[in-house]
């Protein structure tokens, strides 16, 4: 799956690159600005993935982004995220006196905000493959679900977001398009439960952004 | 422009809306079995030596109560005396003084409950005081119980009473262990019994240096 996606990126990013070469150069615009909203798609890796090894649609991204010059651009980016899965019996002891054994779940609610530059290659076309690099911090909700019982650990930390995508406009001069965009994630934020035995730290992840984008010229 | 303005704000809203902290309910609250425990931390088990167990189990079925005697109740109550036996306790008769009383109940219910510990003492098959040999007396948590939220139609709970132990005309609960799920009629003879188990298992300060004969 993971390798579709990167193949499926990696194609559009080309194709864009391609097409700047077919096209009359009196075709299209370069904006002034563009504004995302993108729904998430989460990879696990790592220590990262043995805490939850499922892939999460459950996310959504908020991004803008300013040309200040030639391709560069300087943005900001907003996530929500929240990766879960579900475990078979475990037992957790409580310094009360308690403990309780049942399926386990296990999530983590992630709320990602970084400042970007990115360059694109050929902003004034229809197809306008970047790659960029976000970097900025998180918020980080990790979670043990035992039933009724919720243990769980705030994090913030410090992250790296390498990514490639590509704009795509809806038409040569049509101010709404699509986004599709592949990045890398790297944090330094980390989940111990010590009475659950679980430590995992530099938290890593991939995403596959896909959403709209409303351009402005 | 204004209809896929609004479109992308409408879209914007479910996201935020729909994208919540916490996962459904429905993929994290099961009706598999749920062993819950919890003891005095100020007791030393190994104080008490002796043990009794009622007879019957105390069955509460809506508003009404009665006692299960057939041979899978029976075959709980021989579990719990045998988990006793195992950590060091000898089984005496109720008459006969014991350091520890052991109720047990089950609850058969249909709907979402919500059990507050203790709840069920007020239940004229439930084993008062009075049935121990203590008349004028009445159960206690020492300690902060812990209600229990049953998404599920039957939870089994087991009351461990001290009676070395008495204050105030009080009978101490030292330990209790809801096991939930246990009456679905989904889990099989050997299931259950293992969850009597590990409700002790995941105990392990109650237990006592046996006797010498």
């Amino acid at each position: 799956m993971k390798k579709i996606i990167l193949i499926l990126t990696v194609f559009v990013f080309i194709a864009g690159m391609a097409q700047s070469q077919d096209k009359p150069a009196s075709l299209g615009f370069k904006p002034s600005s563009y504004y995302t909203f993108s729904w998430n798609t989460t990879f696990t890796m790592g220590d990262f993935n043995k805490w939850v090894g499922n892939t999460s649609p459950a996310g959504f991204d908020l991004g803008g982004r300013y040309f200040i010059q030639g391709g560069w651009v300087a943005g900001f980016n907003i996530t929500w995220q929240r990766v879960s899965q579900s475990y078979g019996y475990q037992t957790a002891y409580f310094t009360d006196g308690s403990a309780i054994t049942a399926t386990n779940y296990r999530f983590t609610w992630m709320v990602p905000f970084q400042g970007v530059i990115a360059y694109h290659f050929v902003p004034d076309k229809m197809v306008s493959p970047y790659i960029g690099l976000g970097i900025g911090g998180d918020y980080m909700e990790h979670h043990v679900l035992i039933q009724e019982y919720d243990i769980y650990k705030t994090r913030w930390d410090f992250s790296l977001t390498p990514e490639i995508g590509a704009l795509i406009k809806f038409g040569y001069f049509s101010q709404w398009g699509a986004l599709v965009a592949f990045n890398y994630k790297w944090t330094t934020n980390k989940i111990d439960f010590e009475k659950y035995n679980w430590t995992s730290k530099d938290l890593q992840m991939l995403n596959l952004k896909i959403g709209l984008t409303y351009i402005l010229r | 422009m204004k209809t896929k303005l609004l479109i992308f704000l409408a879209m914007g809203m479910l996201a935020i809306t729909s994208c919540t902290k916490y996962p459904p309910a429905t993929s994290r609250l099961t009706e598999d079995l749920v062993i819950y425990t919890k003891y005095d931390v100020s007791v030393n088990f190994r104080d008490y030596k002796t043990f009794a167990i009622v007879p019957k189990i105390t069955y509460i079925n809506g508003n009404d109560s009665s006692y299960l005697t057939d041979a899978n109740a029976m075959a709980l109550l021989n579990r719990i005396a045998a988990d006793m036996t195992d950590r060091g306790f000898a089984k005496v008769d109720s008459n006969a003084h014991p350091d520890l009383g052991i109720n047990v109940t089950a609850i058969k219910t249909t709907t979402s409950t919500v059990y507050y510990p203790g709840w069920y003492w007020g239940y004229p098959a439930y084993y008062s005081p009075d049935w121990w040999g203590y008349p004028g007396y009445d159960y206690y948590y020492p300690y902060y119980p812990t209600y229990i939220t049953s998404y599920s139609s039957g939870t089994v709970i087991i009351d461990l009473v001290d009676f070395k132990v008495k204050k105030d005309n009080k009978i101490m609960v030292r330990w209790n262990a809801y096991i939930r799920a246990l009456l679905t009629g989904n889990h099989t003879q050997s299931e259950i019994l293992q969850s009597v188990d590990q409700a002790f298992t995941q105990t392990p300060t109650l237990k006592t240096t046996p006797l010498a004969n």
